[in-house]
């Protein structure tokens, strides 16, 4: 864990129904990755331990104050951290330590941040990577809330036509017309709200990762490759065949965008059936990959180069999972060029250009590092497609539970069409299922709100 | 006490009994002693006599039991619902329109039963003759005439929430004291009412009756401490039939044949042919004219009380929708009357500006005013004060219902006056009092929506406040509510409960036999050579399902298979709905049993929401300690209480159960 910066809050008295209490403590910004750690000290002997960390012999920090101080072990006065230090004295009567989230819960009670905003806030605390903290922050701004607040407010108007129509209409001055806006209305929604859940999953993937995988035949150099993604020897490598058996992963952050990187065991005919469970796991592995590597060794390629881009498809077919899901992103890497002469890799590069049908190809050296750099430049491209820019265009879909949600959204609003000539009040209950599945994403939309509209856009003389 | 009874169990001749309370009403004690004649007060008398408690009515004139006092009609959509969940709780309202309407007709025919609005014009002496004979020969029930002055008020019962108990009424001029167990007040626009035409004001709550006595306001706001509200509402002038110009309106007509409100009429007192048709016209820009004129003139207009949107007077929409037609129906008043309701043009402006403006409309160009429109102000009691059961929180003993609870319209009125009677009576009685829930009924929505989140303009029932429309219908109040109004509550007469049950056993009886037949695609196409079964479809359909087919009625099924089907033809109609709703209903169930859930988690009404235990924000603190909600479902539907807050409450809530059970 990096920590960035660390701060202490201390505040010292606790109300409680149950008379004196302990002091505690907890690291208020949650466990594990995050950028800025809040350790919260609460209780009687607040102030002595806020004194013993922050070296401070006698007298408290000025209350509410914020103090830049060197964080010391007290039992050592090793320097563990540089951090803010701040003191809440407790002549605040009703001071209590916070539960969990509730800070946050806070901020949504008063309305400060709806739930999409809450959930953004949640991923800031978690973000590990540059483009995860741009979208979480774009997040917490509430692009996506307002997104989807958008969303309800058009189709409470929706409903809110419909509601009148069925409340008012005969014997009121409310004209058939108005469903005919509704009727326009309604499929618009419906296909943003499409396209929203079809941007195959970006924001999601920004928010947990992207799974990378390296695939191929055994001593391609797979796993070569991976200690050099991750920076350390984390696979095991040798020149015997079938050296990685299971999966090997870890998560690194690869232009700011989140990777989770799997070295997998070569794909070959194996009797080992230790060995031929990894390649099970391997080809699994493939299939729910964002990205494949598929890497081969270029000293196995056939010696006339207009030979290379048949071994090379076939290669690939072996590889990828049969049907050959479109969607997957997958890079072609040919390694050990260190080991071919000069002439022969031009004219296999010669070839390569002229073959479009192929996924694009990179050459390189694990041994040399030669073509690495084209490599990350190819592999980070690859991530921006997949994750997005959280900054352009319209806000990404985070939450599997908002994907959820706006599914139940668009199957609610179709029981509108089938409805809508036969019985008013079954398409009504669509719309208004639909907007409670919204509403569950940012909250929830109550009868009057739905009145109100009513009354502000019809003159009702009933 | 005998005599006066006796004058007036003659319903007939009601205008030759000047009765008012005897002295001997006060040596009597009553169980439940009702307030107001009006149609709040009509069904809480009635319902509390159902329930066994010795009832007394108390109103102003005996006359005006069950008067219209505003347009002659009921019903409509959403407040039909409520009519008949009225009537399948066995009360008045729904067989008093079946006797009284002269126009029956079902709105929104063509946009699913669910939100059907069964509607009728009345024939307002009709209907009063109903209620009134009703009233007056029914057993356990005293009628008199007489103003209450004060409530008689002790201290509450230490073991009952509530700071005070009522312990009867006061009458006003003698001063008798009448003693009861419970009191229901129905005062409709009379508590402070004042009317205003023109520039004028004068003190009343019904053009040409006697205001309400102070005292009762008196009592409620300095003696009880009850938060009391004000708001506005009007009618219309009544405009002199023979010089309306019918050939310049557009005719419309009733229903060919009548659908009676009430679930144990087969049809209407009045025959199919004998209905009377309604007129629509529409205003002018001449109207326009003399609105905005009118406006330095109409001191009802300038007040910022707040009065209906939807019920607006003509004013108001002029003012709100500049240059629009507006509509005017002409509704009669009943089959002899000579005076036309115009609905649509309720106005406060002065008498002679009155004619003027209806005037400018073609149709009533050289109409003449019978009686000027004029406008009411009047207190309400904020009704958050109330439990979900009517009564007030404050006060053991004492329920509320109709205007009194910000609520506008006569069905409104007499859906809570029921509710409040049976628990009324029921207190009376020791016994329980009950709630109804929103998953069950309209009231119950009605008085949710009511004592949860209060009243900011005067309440009307729309279907579009019930979240589970397509499982409460009108067509099936009686399997909502006559069975738990006969087991549970008690305000159902046997007759009604049996025919209630026979109707629930030849719907599932039918329903069943229509899933035992099952026929293959090429099958069906073949008996129902008309229904488009799409070609694709290869799978056995069974009867209920072809039920889902828009054309395919039970009657078409019926002559398909006569010897299976035809004994249920009766309920033709109902088993298609049935059928067409079932699959969303039980979709919704899970919904409503998780709503149910949440209202049986009751919170306890003295609850400290500001002590450290339970884990709020304190505007929620705030929220809850002023709303005071009786269970989590309420507490849930409050503006401001978010999902997380009532996690906590539920944690709480949950956790202190298991403790007091442990004990």
């Amino acid at each position: 864990v990096n920590w960035q910066s660390c701060c202490v809050r201390c505040d010292s008295s606790v109300s409680s129904a149950a008379g004196p209490v302990d002091t505690i403590y907890a690291l208020s910004s949650g466990q594990g990755r995050c950028g800025v750690a809040v350790v919260r000290v609460s209780g009687p002997a607040a102030g002595g331990a806020l004194r013993s960390v922050a070296g401070l012999s006698r007298a408290l920090p000025a209350p509410r104050t914020a103090l830049l101080r060197s964080i010391l072990n007290p039992q050592t006065n090793e320097v563990l951290d540089r951090g803010l230090v701040l003191w809440f004295p407790g002549s605040l009567p009703g001071l209590r330590p916070a539960e969990a989230g509730e800070f946050t819960q806070r901020a949504f009670h008063a309305g400060k941040l709806d739930l999409t905003e809450v959930e953004g806030l949640g991923d800031l605390i978690h973000a590990e990577t540059e483009a995860q903290r741009r979208q979480a922050l774009r997040q917490m701004a509430g692009d996506l809330g307002q997104l989807y607040n958008d969303w309800s407010q058009r189709l409470k108007r929706c409903l809110a036509h419909v509601e009148a129509f069925i409340d008012f209409s005969e014997g009121d001055l409310i004209e058939d017309g108005v469903l005919n806006q509704v009727d326009l209305d309604v499929p618009q929604l419906q296909m943003e709200i499409e396209n929203h859940l079809c941007d195959e999953r970006r924001g999601e993937r920004l928010r947990s990762g992207v799974q990378v995988v390296i695939a191929g035949s055994t001593n391609v150099g797979k796993s070569s490759l991976f200690n050099i993604l991750c920076q350390r020897p984390a696979a095991i490598v040798s020149p015997i065949a079938g050296t990685t058996r299971d999966i090997v992963e870890t998560s690194l952050d690869i232009g700011g965008f989140p990777v989770l990187l799997s070295d997998t065991a070569g794909l070959r005919d194996t009797g080992d059936c230790v060995e031929k469970e990894g390649v099970r796991r391997a080809r699994h592995m493939v299939e729910l990959a964002d990205v494949t590597l598929v890497l081969v060794d270029s000293t196995q390629l056939p010696q006339e180069p207009p030979m290379v881009s048949g071994f090379l498809r076939e290669y690939l077919m072996n590889v990828l999972p049969s049907g050959n899901n479109y969607k997957q992103q997958r890079l072609l890497i040919l390694n050990k060029i260190d080991l071919l002469p000069k002439e022969h890799i031009s004219a296999i590069q010669n070839v390569l250009t002229q073959t479009s049908d192929l996924a694009p190809v990179c050459i390189l050296s694990c041994h040399s590092r030669e073509g690495l750099e084209r490599f990350l430049t190819l592999l980070q491209d690859r991530l921006k497609t997949l994750c997005g820019d959280p900054l352009a265009g319209s806000p990404s879909l985070t939450q599997t539970r908002h994907r959820a949600h706006l599914q139940n959204c668009v199957e609610a609003l179709n029981q509108y069409y089938q409805y809508r000539n036969v019985d008013l009040a079954l398409a009504a209950e669509g719309l208004r299922l639909g907007l409670s599945s919204l509403g569950r994403i940012t909250g929830k939309v109550g009868a009057e709100e739905i009145l109100d509209v009513i009354f502000r856009d019809f003159c009702i003389g009933k | 006490m005998l005599p006066v009874r006796r004058l007036l169990a003659q319903p007939r001749f009601p205008s030759f009994s000047p009765a008012r309370s005897s002295s001997n009403s006060s040596h009597k004690r009553y169980d439940v002693i009702v307030v107001g004649g009006g149609h709040a007060g009509t069904e809480a008398a009635a319902a509390a006599t159902r329930i066994g408690a010795e009832t007394l009515l108390i109103t102003q004139k005996i006359q005006t039991i069950g008067a219209l006092s505003c347009n002659p009609s009921m019903g409509g959509i959403g407040k039909g619902h409520l009519v008949k969940e009225v009537d399948a709780l066995d009360g008045l309202m729904g067989r008093a329109g079946d006797y009284a309407g002269v126009h029956f007709s079902i709105l929104n025919r063509r946009k699913g039963p669910a939100v059907w609005g069964p509607r009728a014009q009345l024939d307002r002496s009709r209907y009063k003759e109903f209620i009134q004979s009703e009233l007056l020969n029914m057993p356990r029930l005293t009628v008199i005439e007489g103003s209450v002055e004060g409530l008689l008020v002790s201290a509450a019962d230490p073991e009952q929430p509530g700071k005070h108990r009522v312990t009867g009424v006061r009458m006003a001029d003698g001063g008798d004291k009448i003693l009861c167990s419970s009191v229901v007040l129905t005062t409709g626009t009379f508590l402070s009412g004042s009317l205003f035409m023109g520039r004028t004001t004068s003190p009343g709550g019904r053009m040409g009756e006697a205001p309400s006595c102070a005292g009762l306001s008196h009592s409620l706001k300095e003696v009880l401490g009850l938060k009391l509200g004000r708001l506005k509402t009007g009618t219309p002038p009544r405009i002199i039939r023979e010089t309306v110009n019918f050939s310049l309106t557009q005719l419309q007509l009733p229903d060919p044949q009548p659908t009676p409100f009430s679930f144990i009429n087969t049809h209407t007192h009045c025959k199919p042919e004998e209905q009377i048709p309604c007129h629509l016209t529409v205003t002018t820009p001449g109207v326009d004219r003399v609105v905005r004129e009118s406006l330095p003139v109409n001191s009802h207009v300038q007040q910022d009380t707040k009065g209906p949107r939807y019920c607006p007077s003509i004013e108001s929409r002029v003012l709100r929708f500049p240059g629009r037609q507006h509509q005017v129906w002409l509704e009669p008043e009943g089959l002899n009357s000579d005076l036309i309701y115009p609905q649509g043009l309720s106005m406060t402006m002065p008498p002679e500006m009155q004619l003027r403006l209806i005037r400018e409309i073609p149709a009533l160009s050289q109409a003449e005013i019978h009686t000027p429109g004029y406008g009411v102000q009047y207190d309400f009691v904020c009704p958050t004060q109330l439990f979900p059961w009517l009564q007030l929180k404050s006060v053991q003993g004492l329920f509320l219902a109709g205007q009194i609870n910000g609520t506008t319209g006569y069905e409104e009125a007499a859906a809570q006056g029921l509710w409040a009677g049976v628990n009324a009576g029921r207190t009376a009685l020791s016994l329980p009092p009950l709630s109804l829930s929103r998953t069950e009924s309209y009231i119950g929505v009605l008085i949710d929506d009511l004592v949860v989140h209060g009243v900011t303009e005067p309440y009307r029932m729309f279907t579009s406040r019930a979240e589970f429309r397509t499982s409460l219908r009108p067509d099936n109040a009686d399997l909502r509510l006559t069975p738990k109004g006969r087991e549970e509550i008690g305000c159902v007469s046997q007759h009604r409960y049996q025919e209630a049950v026979r109707v629930q056993q030849g719907l599932t009886e039918a329903l069943s036999t229509l899933n035992s037949i099952s026929l293959s695609p090429p099958c069906w196409r073949e008996k129902l050579s008309d229904v488009g079964i799409s070609e694709n479809k290869s799978t056995l359909i069974s009867g209920e399902e072809m039920l889902l087919y828009t054309d395919v009625s039970f009657s078409m099924l019926a002559s398909t298979f006569p010897d299976l089907l035809s004994p249920y033809l009766e309920f033709a109609e109902r088993i298609k709905i049935e059928a067409v709703y079932r699959p969303h209903c039980e979709k919704q169930q899970r919904e409503m049993e998780r709503m149910r859930e949440e209202e049986s988690l009751s919170l306890p009404p003295d609850f400290d929401y500001f002590s450290q235990q339970v884990s709020l924000s304190n505007e929620v603190r705030e929220i809850l300690d002023r709303a005071r909600p009786s269970t989590l479902g309420a507490a849930m539907r409050l503006k401001g209480v978010t999902p997380a807050a009532t996690v906590h409450l539920l944690n709480y809530v949950t956790k202190t159960d298991r403790k007091t059970r442990g004990k």
